[in-house]
């Protein structure tokens, strides 16, 4: 697919994306919504994955960088964050690990459990 | 230097693909956890910028393009969840149980953080939201009242802590299945975590698409409650 095609077709999902998020009452990002409403396409067909493949994975394969200027902009908060130097990093550093904990731990037990039942049923 | 050279958006481009093609080659070198692309390439540019006094306004001006490229990335994460439907099919419901264990989790242990260290209402604001990807995080941080500044450094931070710490976490925790490891990383560390996700494998950069996009719904959700 031509890539100008297929970048027409991923910024107009996120077009899309922007409108929905416009209407909704509470704030929801755009990028959320617009990778919803592309996945939905994707399922219902009205989007083939080869259409938006080259460009795709170009945006995947890259992604950090994307991230870069916003990073770069925290300098400019350096200030208010050593204000609060203490606690800013002992809840960013502790709270990390534990919802990687919680999270990863109750998606294994719901597998192990439904495992069980499975063999009980069995 | 000249102003006229720094102010066009070409100088933040050329800066930024110079310092992250740097840093991408500084990590395949050094194979080092904490040399993380978007955290050296971002250092790298900080140092450039203080040493030669060239105001963060002007390296905006270019920063923002790509700034602006993060929704069109997200967005194309779909094509990760379409990949892996099946697999999402089938643990549908152990992956909103994470999600939602997960945002729960982040939010209580934040806001138990900031009581014990007696912050005020705005810090607590400011740090409520940083488990999620930086535009949700915003939105939900200015809705309480909190400054904008903090909550982006605490997204940054969080989503970079993920992404060094994930293979390790994975070991520490005895988290084996990779879909439980794709929402783990998703959930605690948003999108810089989802990048690493990719690398680890396509079940894990899958789930941990779905749990960034799940989480940052449940975590706006769940602040409503809470602030």
């Amino acid at each position: 697919m031509n890539i100008v095609t297929e970048l027409a077709l991923i910024f107009g999902v996120c077009l899309i994306g922007i409108g929905i998020a416009s209407l909704l009452p509470f704030m929801v990002p755009y990028s959320v919504i617009s990778l919803l409403v592309l996945t939905l396409l994707l399922y219902r067909k009205i989007l083939r994955p080869e259409q938006i493949k080259d460009a795709g994975v170009f945006f995947i394969r890259n992604m950090g960088i994307f991230f870069v200027p916003a990073v770069v902009g925290t300098m400019e908060y350096v200030e208010t964050l050593t204000n609060y130097l203490v606690p800013f990093l002992v809840i960013t550093l502790v709270t990390t690990p534990l919802v990687y904990f919680i999270a990863g731990w109750s998606v294994q037990l719901c597998l192990k459990l439904r495992r069980k039942k499975g063999a009980a049923h069995a | 230097m000249p102003e006229a050279f720094t102010r066009t958006p070409f100088f933040a481009l050329t800066l930024i693909f110079i310092c992250w093609v740097l840093g991408v080659k500084l990590q395949k070198k050094t194979g080092w956890l904490l040399c993380n692309p978007v955290l050296t390439s971002s250092l790298m540019i900080v140092v450039i910028l203080t040493v030669t006094g060239i105001p963060l306004k002007h390296f905006n001006v270019g920063g923002s393009m790509i700034t602006m490229l993060l929704g069109p990335a997200t967005a194309v994460l779909a094509l990760n969840i379409y990949q892996q439907r099946k697999v999402l099919q089938e643990n549908f419901l152990p992956v909103l149980v994470g999600c939602t264990a997960g945002s729960l989790g982040s939010i209580a242990a934040a806001l138990a953080l900031c009581h014990l260290f007696q912050t005020n209402s705005v810090f607590s604001a400011s740090m409520l939201p940083k488990s999620v990807t930086t535009a949700i995080a915003l939105g939900i941080s200015e809705n309480g009242g909190g400054i904008p500044g903090i909550t982006a450094g605490a997204v940054v931070i969080t989503g970079i802590e993920g992404a060094v710490l994930a293979p390790f976490l994975s070991k520490l925790f005895h988290i084996t299945d990779p879909v439980a490891e794709g929402v783990a990383i998703g959930a605690c560390s948003h999108a810089v975590g989802t990048s690493k996700a990719l690398e680890i494998g396509k079940i894990q950069g899958a789930m941990s698409s779905i749990s960034l996009c799940v989480c940052g719904i449940i975590t706006t959700g769940l602040a409503l409650f809470f602030m």
